[in-house]
């Protein structure tokens, strides 16, 4: 079901023909980066820390580079030290440990050998001496009084700092009068909340093939949600200029936040350039969850005070996040999460601290899950407190246009009332609680962001068009891209073939984050194709005969009074003698991203016997602005939704003493699969961003934002128990139920 | 003249004002400004903080043109999954 407010009549953009990359992926001839295999490639294996945090005093390869099919080993040596400005020296570090390991399975040492068999046998001869230094495995240690340093470079950003430290940042927000507020409440309640780290849980591993060329260039194929940005990072972590890079991008079978950074390819860099031979890397499973992502762990308080008519009249919090081992900026994004209620007054306070835990990684609207969680735990709980409908408490607060936004800018054109009305409206929520079930509600919220972005669009000599982009196809963006050219140039979606190119085919486009592709690089797309039918009237002009301001472009044709109309195939197949061949780029730096917001409503049960929660029935609501392709907007909102539903009920890391991920396979690390839930229902609702010329919002990241709390809401509603920890798996749930 | 909103990390070097009227034809003036006035700001703008301007955040502001009614939001850098 779609909401639609004044919407124009497309012809194209809203319909949903089959993805360009369907067939090939659904059948399995789609080449993702572990496909490519080049002619004399060695494969490479990379040794691992097996411990939390040491010093390490010697590395020795000599036996590994003696070892059958050894064609080159590196480690840090190999690589130039980054100095502090450099804003790529964590992500340097972090792929090749210099001096001091920081988690277990931090990287230490690399083999390229003939065979993987090789590889991984010449790993485990390499020799390292460590000395054991003290591990802090949460935020509690971490933040405590004299607790043992994480990492020696990091320091706090945005306080002034004497040296290194575990914080990361601290950021607060404050607005009002907070203490006269909770003074003057007719209800105030206040809750602590955790959750544990998750990962992004994308199947496809990470993985690339390199070829460094006698030219001293490097040839990238790989796996990533930016292009752009490997090629970047690498040229930083290798010292070297961008332009000896070259990054193809594979298909990418997930990210989901997790792929917005590299973790290998400088690395096969250097063994290709030593060995003289092509070398892939693919990690295997245990890798991935023991070295990439995951999201922050996290601690919050929240306090909110309201009036007995249901108005928030406060918030008070802390939102503490466990980063890892290096810097990141999770505490203010997360801060962020108050965007949604209007609350005159408000002070919170957000701060990362590091453990000796894999490098954080960007997960789906990054670290917003984890607030909301507690957030609007909260608030239903005041739903409750106060015998109201959860959707009347939370339109009687919910921020419109014009309302401040947690930083205080006023929220432009936004779709939180529309989304809760259209719960509130939907069959899902009119329905009967089902007997023996409970029924909860969340909302989320994410700002999106823009960025730069590029698009190449090419008429052929047919009449068909190729829109080259920068952006790899996620989420379907390939289909996207196609649909608003179509829109555009007014020719069948079909005649239109969308390509993600290579970093030297297509201009620069920034990594794709923030739910930007097809907002940003849909605009680049969308500026390109207007500038091309500029000049398609402008070449029927002169095979017309008239003047060129005589000449409008209408579904597809180019018209002038008295003149039969001309098709865009009927003048690029004058091209030639018109003036050459149709190609226009553009580029952009894209404003005005609009925020999404997205509320959901789930029935469940509860077996008081096992702390088993089957989910009976879901239902999403967002707001897209438009959906370009509606099927992919309901797929971002539905895969969102399931990932949230995985760190609400099952997933989480554990570790032992030292710092060891003791779940480190799918089989322990238990995600969701289709047989444990429900068609996950959705309801798009359009209220279109006034600064896109389709009104599009990015889709990918608010789903994953209100699961957790909505689940807990629904929880408490059939249990009376007030869940604060995640995941809340059945053994939690259990003793929950016992202390009630 | 504009006005910089601050957060409260900024408000330490302000006496804890938390919007200031500055003088600026660009947000990279409103910063020199804020700089010559509050030592220490300027530079903590420039390195870790991106503007919000007539609802559109800019990660890079510096060149951003304001005219003398606009409010500028200094927040933290943003970044998404």
């Amino acid at each position: 079901m779609t909401v639609t407010e004044d919407r124009p009549n497309y012809k194209w953009v809203g319909t949903r023909p089959i993805r360009p990359d369907g067939y090939d992926k659904v059948v399995g001839k789609a080449r993702f980066a572990a496909d490519l295999n080049l002619p004399g490639q060695l494969h490479a294996a990379i040794l691992r820390s097996p411990h939390g945090h040491a010093r390490v005093l010697s590395i020795d390869t000599t036996a590994a580079e003696a070892m059958p099919g050894v064609k080159a080993v590196v480690t840090s040596a190999d690589f130039p030290e980054l100095d502090a400005s450099n804003p790529e020296r964590d992500v340097a570090e972090n792929l090749m440990a210099r001096g001091v390991v920081l988690y277990v399975g931090h990287a230490l040492a690399a083999v390229a050998a003939s065979t993987k068999a090789e590889a991984a046998a010449a790993v485990a001869a390499i020799e390292v001496e460590y000395e054991l230094l003290p591990v802090v495995l949460s935020l509690d240690e971490s933040m405590a009084e004299g607790a043992p340093l994480v990492n020696e470079h990091n320091v706090t950003m945005f306080v002034e700092s004497d040296g290194p430290s575990n914080l990361a940042t601290v950021n607060a927000l404050e607005r009002g009068d907070v203490d006269a507020a909770f003074e003057a409440a007719d209800l105030v309640v206040e809750r602590e909340f955790e959750t544990a780290w998750v990962h992004q849980g994308y199947i496809e591993p990470h993985a690339c093939v390199v070829d460094v060329g006698l030219d001293g260039k490097a040839d990238i194929w790989a796996s990533s949600q930016g292009h752009f940005r490997v090629r970047s990072q690498t040229a930083a972590v290798l010292g070297w200029d961008t332009a000896r890079v070259k990054v193809t991008p594979a298909e990418i079978g997930g990210g989901f936040g997790g792929k917005t950074t590299i973790y290998l390819e400088p690395v096969a860099v250097r063994l290709s350039e030593k060995s003289g031979r092509p070398v892939k890397i693919v990690m295997s499973r245990e890798e991935v969850l023991r070295a990439t992502g995951p999201a922050p762990a996290s601690k919050a308080r929240v306090r909110i005070a309201a009036t007995n008519d249901g108005e928030l009249t406060a918030i008070e919090g802390w939102l503490g996040y466990a980063v890892g081992c290096t810097n990141d900026m999770a505490g203010f994004i997360g801060a962020m999460s108050v965007a949604s209620y209007k609350f005159p007054n408000l002070k919170l306070e957000a701060t990362a601290s590091l453990t000796n835990t894999p490098k954080s990684a960007a997960y789906r609207a990054p670290s917003a899950p984890q607030a909301a969680f507690a957030i609007e735990s909260v608030i239903d709980e005041i739903a409750q407190q106060l015998d109201m409908d959860p959707i009347e408490l939370r339109l009687k607060n919910a921020v419109v246009e014009g309302d401040p936004t947690a930083m205080g800018m006023p929220h432009p054109r936004i779709g939180f009332v529309e989304c809760l009305e259209a719960i509130r409206e939907s069959d899902h929520y009119r329905s009967p609680v089902p007997e023996g079930a409970a029924r909860g509600i969340g909302t989320g919220f994410w700002f999106n962001i823009g960025e730069q972005s590029s698009a190449t669009v090419n008429l052929n000599e047919d009449g068909t068009a190729t829109v080259i982009t920068g952006s790899p196809d996620i989420g379907g963006s390939r289909a996207s891209m196609a649909l608003m050219a179509a829109e555009e140039l007014g020719i069948d979606v079909h005649r239109i073939t969308p390509v993600v190119a290579d970093t030297e085919s297509v201009g620069f486009t920034d990594v794709t984050e923030g739910s930007r592709a097809t907002f940003a690089t849909g605009m680049a797309v969308v500026n390109a194709c207007r500038e091309l039918i500029d000049e398609l009237k402008a070449r029927a002009a002169t095979i017309l005969g008239v003047d060129a301001d005589a000449v409008d472009w209408l579904d597809g044709e180019a018209v002038a009074d008295g003149k039969d109309p001309l098709s865009l195939a009927a003048i690029t197949a004058k091209a030639k003698g018109t003036g050459g061949p149709l190609t226009v780029t553009a580029s952009l730096n894209a404003g005005g991203a609009g925020p999404s917001f997205a509320v959901h409503c789930c029935d469940l049960a509860v077996d008081e016997e096992t702390g088993q929660v089957t989910i009976l029935g879901y239902t999403a609501a967002q707001d897209a602005g438009t959906a370009i392709h509606p099927s992919y907007v309901e797929g971002q909102m539905q895969g969102g939704t399931v990932q949230g539903i995985g760190w609400a009920l099952n997933e989480e890391y554990i570790y032992d003493d030292e710092g060891s991920m003791e779940n480190a396979s799918f089989l322990d690390y238990r995600v969701p699969v289709a047989s444990d839930l429900p068609m996950i229902g959705t309801i798009i609702v359009e209220v279109p961003n006034p600064a896109h010329p389709y009104g599009v919002r990015g889709v990918g990241e608010t789903g994953i934002v209100p699961p957790m709390a909505t689940i807990a809401n629904a929880i408490s509603r059939a249990t009376s128990v007030r869940m604060t920890s995640l995941p809340m798996s059945p053994p939690k749930i259990l003793a929950a139920l016992d202390d009630r | 003249m504009p006005r910089a909103h601050l957060m409260s990390d900024h408000r330490r070097f302000t006496d804890g004002e938390a919007v200031i009227e500055v003088e600026g034809a660009t947000v990279g003036a409103v910063i020199a400004e804020l700089e010559r006035r509050y030592p220490g700001l300027g530079d903590m703008l420039t390195n870790a903080s991106s503007a919000g301007v007539n609802g559109v955040i800019h990660a890079e502001p510096e060149y951003l043109a304001i005219s003398p009614d606009t409010d500028v939001y200094f927040v933290a850098p943003l970044t998404g999954g």
